[in-house]
């Protein structure tokens, strides 16, 4: 870790919707945080606590009510190709395009020089292990595979952020621990400043560098937490007195969060119907 | 009996085979009923429609409808295509106009077409224009409505992700709407075929000079079921390599579907 800041989050507040509109939603508010190259930071709250939300904002996906977003010292104002990659919670691979054909159309789209989309693209499928699945549609893959391919996609494009929305809360647990434990050696091979959405205070622990907990709607950064252990982890770390220590941290912090929002979206009869960018889980 | 097993799974996997047995049944009917049962005036066997169509092709003016009809039908469906695939996407790519102008292409595609025939006429004249016109009015809804259909069922996270890495406004066209909207494009096409046959048909049997539809009438006033039937096979032997070249096209086009 170098320390040298790539996402720099300052008071930043988004609504949904028009104040005197009664699906008025604030879903985040007054949140500032600092990302440093090659960290990974995981954010993990209740629903609806602004997660998806604050990461669409630095994605340049959402564009903040107030407050501002600098990413690699520039200002966010719209979708940073150039800085800044995504792994999104839904398959959105193209599914008309192989494997190949996606992870090419991500740098065709990027403006990456046609003699070298080849060539990353053969890389970074070889880095998530499916070089041999290349020529598959993603209709012919598990769950699993797909993620990884739109893994491969994001890290073809070599930009300084990984931005990744839930991206293994569709799988299973095992499929999920196994995929964990491959981008935590990936990372150990890259300086990426990686923001990581998660519902799973295991995955969170396991892959983070810091853990940031948010508190119920309207969200904000409730706490950070340090997981201070290099990477690449192995299974091991799961099972270590620290790794439970920090996960039993985490369900504290979170228990409240989590029954103060139940008991909100309760009385708001169900949970909020906001418009956001990527998928319902702001 | 351990043969019937066997013949079951032969059948299962080729369905091809069943078809081709309802087919022949269906002749077969046909044949019998025609040659012992029906009034020859008013119905001839297959097999005698099947000898006498060589003779049919040399009466003149025939070869020359068909000509006409044929080339009536491919401009009418080009037409359909081409004004189809603009309107809809017109209106399908944005929420605002498609529910500003959707309820309207709906009225017009639900209005039976058929009452304004005398109408086309009277804009288009009795020639192939009126025919082609009637055709594309035919042809082109069910194309509109398909591809307003497609478009609108793309999930938006395939645009989101396309944005965020960068792809500009024709680049999402080209490489997500509009590969996303071919197989709904496809059926559009062959409904719109067979709008447009219907449509092109209908305005040549209402008012006709030259094309098939002239013939049938003729054919019909003077009881000569062969020749008539033999024109009628020949129009529908048109519409199944019409519809086959389109389906081919989509297999080609949606081989990721599986």
């Amino acid at each position: 870790m170098t320390g040298e800041v790539a996402i720099r989050v300052r008071d930043v507040s988004h609504h949904f919707g028009e104040e005197d509109d009664a699906r008025h939603v604030r879903a985040l508010l007054d949140t500032s945080i600092d990302v440093a190259r090659g960290e990974l930071l995981c954010l993990i709250g209740p629903s609806g606590c602004g997660k998806s939300t604050l990461l669409n904002v630095v994605g340049g996906l959402l564009e903040p009510t107030t407050g501002t977003v600098e990413v690699a010292g520039k200002p966010v104002r719209g979708p940073m190709p150039a800085d800044i990659a995504y792994v999104f919670q839904e398959n959105a691979l193209f599914p008309w395009n192989t494997v190949f054909e996606n992870v090419m159309l991500g740098m065709l789209f990027q403006g990456v020089p046609k003699a070298e989309r080849d060539d990353r693209a053969r890389r970074s499928l070889e880095a998530v292990g499916l070089a041999e699945f290349s020529d598959h549609y993603p209709a012919q893959l598990s769950g699993g595979m797909r993620q990884r391919a739109a893994l491969a996609r994001a890290l073809s494009l070599e930009t300084g952020i990984l931005l990744m929305d839930e991206p293994f809360g569709a799988l299973d647990e095992q499929t999920r621990m196994i995929l964990g434990e491959d981008l935590s050696v990936l990372l150990s091979r890259t300086d990426k400043a990686i923001v990581f959405v998660t519902h799973s205070l295991g995955e969170a622990v396991f892959l983070a560098d810091r853990v940031a907990v948010f508190s119920a709607r309207p969200g904000t950064i409730k706490q950070v937490i340090s997981v201070d252990e290099p990477h690449p982890r192995n299974p091991e770390f799961v099972t270590s007195a620290k790794f439970t220590a920090l996960r039993n941290q985490l369900y504290s912090l979170l228990h409240d969060e989590i029954r103060k929002a139940m008991s909100e979206s309760a009385m708001r009869g169900g949970a909020g119907h906001r418009g956001s960018v990527a998928g319902d889980s702001a | 009996m351990r043969r019937w097993p066997a013949i079951k799974r032969y059948m299962l996997r080729h369905p091809g085979v069943a078809r081709l047995g309802v087919v022949i049944v269906l002749f077969v009917i046909w044949e019998i009923a025609a040659r012992w049962f029906i009034d020859p005036l008013f119905m001839s066997p297959p097999s005698s429609v099947l000898v006498s169509l060589p003779q049919m092709f040399e009466i003149s003016g025939v070869p020359g409808a068909l000509r006409i009809t044929f080339w009536e039908l491919a401009v009418a469906f080009a037409m359909s295509v081409a004004i189809g695939l603009a309107v809809g996407l017109a209106v399908g790519l944005q929420p605002f106009s498609r529910r500003s102008f959707m309820p309207i292409v709906l009225l017009l595609y639900g209005t039976p077409q058929v009452t304004i025939l005398p109408l086309f006429i009277l804009f288009f004249g009795i020639g192939p224009a009126s025919k082609i016109a009637f055709g594309v009015s035919h042809g082109i809804f069910p194309i509109i409505v398909t591809i307003v259909a497609g478009v609108q069922n793309l999930k938006p996270i395939l645009l989101t992700s396309a944005k965020s890495m960068g792809a500009n406004r024709w680049q999402a066209f080209r490489y997500v709407i509009f590969p996303h909207m071919i197989p709904s494009f496809f059926t559009g096409m062959r409904l719109g075929m067979t709008g447009v046959l219907l449509g092109v048909l209908l305005a040549e049997l209402y008012v006709s000079t030259a094309g098939i539809g002239y013939f049938t009438t003729l054919f019909t006033q003077n009881f000569e079921p062969d020749n008539l039937l033999g024109l009628i096979a020949t129009l529908a032997a048109m519409a199944i390599i019409l519809n086959e070249l389109v389906r081919r096209a989509e297999n080609h086009f949606a081989r990721w579907r599986d």
